[in-house]
């Protein structure tokens, strides 16, 4: 018990400048809405949170495991449906909704995982993003999760910490914080957990892995599943800060690139990447979005964005942590 | 039966199209293990290059053919120079990523020139004309369209297979480095199947520009149709492409005479169901 | 090393932006409103005529036009806030429902704007108005047409034009008129000519709405329905759609899809050549200037619900010239949408003056209290008031009505107005002439 808290709470293997780095960066964070009056600013800082949240997650099979998932954004529809639907049917609190959210995005993890993971490379990639696809037009489709008229759950005027809902932004940073806090945390035990070995062992090599007496194919369909897992609690986050969702909005295509790719601007497979990565493109897509976006000439802010993108992928394959890493390299040796 | 016949007629003509569409999205993997998510943004290219030939200089749609394949082959060597070179060398991911910005930058570079507006292109000797075959009736465009797609392939297939220029080509998709050791000049071949895979789509663009919408936002739903074809015929193939377009064309006519709504999701099944029993789709290897 | 550094000037410079961009620079005499739209993404061609017509209808308040006889051209700015010039900032949705809720917060908290107006698709003005209704900022919708977002009893939001549930009726109200034989220039046409009714719209939030109000009212007025279905939007290909509403042997076709399907519909229609009575389409896709530009002739005969035609000059003068004044300005002419942001603008101006004060409590108190007359309107409508025109709806206008025209005479012909009939501008064609 005392070692799996230890596991938990303790960041003492990374260097000392990350440590520093990491704290400063939450000090950051519980200071932000006292600095920043701007309710943009906020708003950028929660939506940031979000993907670095979903970011996290998503590390798990895309950074640790080595396998481009590009449908996490079913798992974040079925999280933003259970919250919303139960919510609005039921009446049932937020905090029930969530693991509610994450068992059914993990069993259905789970359910297509099993056959998803005969297939490797770039036939594994599309196969995710037809199984998101093909959710997705489903709720379009059923009539009893609203199809595209989506889900709309009622304003409360008052604060409320049962449903989550609040009049001001400053609740709803720290109330993404925690659930980002707690995300960071999780993944940093998985990192230092057998699975979490194994997941990067599969990574590195399949075959090395698999002679080490790994079994290969169950460690991808677990750490799939947890991945699912996983994502369904951002989109439980979207209904209540939101307060609408339909197929559209919480799973659409667009979702799983932009997850996938904060995590791999920041750096796949490290610890800060999806934080490191979602700092940076949220904020620019937001800022370009809000500046550029609504002048004469459209798209403007979407040229700059792609050729940033561009620009990261061909200088720097492995993100932005690659750049640290290496510069950290360089003063070590 | 009247309207099966008609139906899988529509489809087939459809699946052509789909099918060229396709075609240089298999081709660009199967030299170089990379897929292209800008690929519907090169066809959006072919449909602007047709609309601006047509409305501008008055050329008719037909003529503008070899000059959207021109400028289609053009785009995919400079995206191969300017770009893709340079990703190759990094993680799958960063490939993704980085054709994903390109696709991006297509996108919004023609928002930005053109204006979100919708276009059309209404004059040309096929734009609008019907075709009628006893109780069929064909859009005159959409039977010629299919017939450029099918001389298409032919040339493909034939430069792939019967000329020396191919086998390197194919030699180089086999083993990049023994291609290398064995004095060709793989840069070179990567490049060309970029010029390949962009003239053919924006051939496939300036095809379906005679009865197609044009809009800078047009291409991503054909890159999704090129990603379950591709997928579906075996990433790198020839062959397979061309019929996995037409089942992908039939599937999606027939469904969505059935059930409009879940049309695409029916392709994606049945994608998904082939890739389960044949992992690598009908023809990969 | 440098390029480390180059990176620490890049993220300085985001992060200073980020913690600098509440700086405003106030400026004397200027009343802002914040305009939510799509102006990229999809709907981007139908979000840039929102946007023009907005910016027209800002242009008369803050200069004079003599010409224009309608009270904002007289004034200078609101004259009752001393003249301050009424300021559009407009904002980006993306057609995207979060984007639009961040951008009102934006605007409300950042840019200071008195109010919102927006955001046309319904999804997006769900999540902006929860924004407004937050902050307790007004937030007056002019072109969405979800009957729900007047059914959810907020504070802060107003709906000017007419929704869904409105039209259907119009549509129902037009279809009966015809077997009663009400309709100018037709004979009555025998109720068996025109059912069964087809159906097809969009799955969208409002395609879906469009289709229930259709299946809705015809149950309730006696109306077979042959086919009703959902197609998805942004297809790549219509052919088994087309197909299907042409096995279905209904002589009428009712649509609801935005303008790149509109077109694409009609394209395939006419290839399989289908012989229907009568193409009736829901607004959206069916009124933009890009529909009737890129179908030229084969526009003709087709109906459309509607809030405008530049026909309208006839019978009221003032459209005329403001629809002279918007081509001058576009290439084309208003369409119900464009029309409807502009009738959004000639609210708020009327508002803040009438309300004397920015206050939110001040504006609420106008609206809910305003009165404004037909004649100042460009639409041919009674008014604007809020009220509850239908159960359910709060602070929806009751004044507002809709129309149904017809394309006559394209390319370079008309769209005439056929319903109401006593306000018809031409003849109605029936049957449907068919494509040549």
């Amino acid at each position: 018990m005392r070692q799996l808290l230890i596991d938990i709470f303790s960041f003492e293997d990374r260097p000392r400048y990350e440590r520093i780095g990491f704290l400063i960066f939450i000090i950051i964070v519980i200071i932000f809405p006292w600095i920043v009056k701007s309710a943009y600013g906020r708003a950028v800082m929660i939506k940031f949170l979000l993907f670095a949240l979903f970011g996290l997650g998503w590390n798990l099979i895309g950074g640790y495991g080595g396998q481009v998932d590009l449908g996490q954004a079913k798992n974040v529809g079925f999280g933003a449906y259970a919250t919303g639907l139960m919510m609005l049917w039921w009446g049932v609190p937020f905090w029930i909704t969530v693991p509610v959210g994450m068992i059914i995005a993990a069993a259905e993890s789970f359910g297509v995982a099993y056959p998803m993971f005969r297939l490797k490379g770039h036939y594994f990639a599309i196969a995710t993003l037809c199984v998101a696809l093909v959710w997705k037009e489903l709720f379009v489709f059923w009539d009893w999760t609203g199809g595209a008229r989506g889900v709309e759950i009622p304003i409360r005027s008052t604060p409320d910490f049962i449903y989550m809902q609040f009049g001001s932004p400053i609740h709803y940073h720290y109330f993404i914080f925690f659930l980002f806090i707690t995300q960071l945390l999780f993944m940093n035990w998985f990192r230092k957990s057998k699975l979490g070995y194994e997941c990067q062992a599969v990574r590195d090599n399949e075959d090395v892995a698999a002679s080490l007496g790994i079994n290969v194919y169950r460690t991808k369909v677990i750490a799939y599943t947890i991945t699912g897992g996983l994502g369904a609690v951002g989109g439980s986050f979207m209904t209540v800060y939101y307060l609408y969702i339909d197929p559209d909005f919480v799973m659409p295509l667009d979702l799983s690139i932009l997850i996938a790719m904060t995590v791999m601007v920041g750096g796949a497979g490290s610890m800060w990447g999806p934080i490191i990565g979602s700092a940076l493109l949220i904020p620019l897509d937001m800022y370009l979005g809000a500046w550029l976006g609504a002048k004469k000439r459209l798209g403007i802010d979407f040229m700059i964005y792609a050729v940033i993108m561009m620009v990261i992928a061909a200088r720097e394959p492995k993100g932005i942590w690659g750049i640290i890493e290496r510069v950290r390299k360089k003063r070590v040796g | 039966m009247e309207l099966t016949v008609q139906l899988i007629i529509y489809g087939t003509l459809m699946g052509l199209v789909f099918a060229l569409i396709a075609l240089g999205l298999s081709l660009i993997f199967g030299v170089m293990n990379i897929v292209n998510f800008a690929h519907g943004e090169f066809l959006m290219v072919g449909m602007y290059i047709a609309y601006l030939l047509s409305t501008f200089l008055h050329f008719d749609p037909i003529i503008s053919l070899p000059l959207a394949a021109l400028a289609g082959y053009l785009l995919g060597i400079m995206s191969y120079h300017f770009l893709i070179h340079h990703i190759l060398r990094g993680p799958m991911v960063a490939q993704l990523f980085g054709t994903f910005g390109l696709m991006l930058f297509l996108r919004y570079l023609a928002m930005y020139i053109f204006t979100p507006d919708v276009r059309s292109i209404r004059t040309g000797i096929l734009v609008g004309k019907v075709l009628t075959l006893g109780w069929v009736s064909l859009d005159l465009s959409k039977v010629i369209s299919a017939g450029v797609c099918l001389i298409s392939f032919g040339l493909v297939y034939w430069m792939i297979y019967r000329t020396k220029l191919g086998r390197a080509l194919r030699a180089t998709s086999l083993d990049s480095e023994a291609a290398q050791y064995m004095g060709i000049d793989t840069k070179k071949m990567n490049a060309l199947a970029w010029g390949i895979g962009g003239a053919t789509v924006a051939l496939a663009g300036s095809l379906l520009a005679h009865f197609y919408y044009i809009t800078p936002t047009v291409g991503m739903l054909f890159t999704l149709i090129a990603f379950a074809i591709v997928a579906l015929g075996g990433f790198g193939s020839i062959t397979g492409a061309f019929l996995a377009g037409i089942i992908i064309g039939l599937i999606m006519v027939l469904s969505g005479h059935l059930v409009s709504e879940l049309k695409f999701t029916f392709i994606y099944i049945v994608y998904f169901l082939v890739v389960i029993f044949r992992p690598r789709g009908f023809f990969g290897w | 090393m440098k390029r480390k550094k180059l990176f620490i000037i890049f993220f300085a410079m985001i992060f200073l932006g980020w913690v600098g961009s509440s700086t405003l620079f106030a400026q004397v005499k200027e009343v802002k409103i914040g305009v939510i739209l799509p102006l990229s993404g999809p709907l981007a061609p139908i979000g840039k005529s929102l946007k023009e017509g907005a910016e027209l209808a800002a242009d008369i308040v803050n200069k004079k036009y003599p010409e224009l006889d309608i009270s904002i051209a007289r004034w200078e700015g609101i004259p009752n806030l001393g003249g301050a010039k009424l300021t559009l900032i407009f904002a980006d949705s993306r057609g995207d429902p979060g984007w639009g809720a961040e951008q009102a917060k934006r605007l409300i908290e950042d840019e200071k704007v008195v109010g919102l107006m927006g955001a046309y698709q319904s999804a997006v003005t769900k999540t902006a108005s929860v924004e407004a209704e937050r902050a307790g900022i007004p937030f007056i919708n002019p072109d969405s047409t979800s009957p729900d977002l007047t059914k959810r009893g907020f504070k802060w939001f107003w709906r000017v034009t007419p929704h869904e549930t409105w039209f259907t009726r119009d549509l129902f109200d037009f279809l009966d008129g015809l077997v009663a034989g009400k309709a100018p220039g037709v004979k009555a046409i025998p109720k068996s000519e025109l059912e069964p009714l087809a159906a097809a719209g969009e799955n969208t939030e409002w395609g879906a709405a469009s289709l229930a109000e259709i299946e809705k009212f015809a149950k309730e007025r006696g109306w077979k329905i042959a086919e009703s279905f959902k197609y998805p939007h942004k297809a790549a290909d219509l052919t088994s759609e087309s197909r299907r509403l042409i096995a279905s042997k209904a002589p009428t076709f009712l649509f609801a899809p935005y303008v790149a399907d509109a077109i694409l519909f009609i394209k395939t229609l006419k290839e399989m050549k289908a012989s229907p009575r009568l193409i009736w389409g829901q607004d959206a896709g069916f009124i933009e200037a890009d529909f009737y530009k890129t179908l030229g002739a084969d526009v003709n005969g087709i109906l459309t619900r509607d809030l405008f035609s530049p026909e309208l000059a006839k019978v009221k003068p003032v459209a005329g010239k403001l629809n002279e004044m918007y081509k001058k300005m576009t290439g084309y002419d208003f369409s119900g949408s464009s029309a409807r942001d502009f009738v959004g603008v000639q609210v708020w101006a009327h508002v803040l003056n009438n309300a004397k004060s920015t206050s939110p409590e001040a504006i609420r108190k106008a609206l809910n209290e305003l009165n404004l007359p037909g004649k100042e309107l460009i639409m041919p409508w009674k008014g604007v008031k809020f009220g509850s025109p239908f159960p359910g709806d709060t602070q929806q206008n009751e004044l507002g009505s809709g129309v149904i025209n017809q394309y006559q005479g394209y390319p370079g012909g008309k769209l005439h107005i056929i319903f109401p009939f006593e306000a018809s501008t031409s003849k109605l064609i029936y049957p449907f002439p068919g494509w040549k």
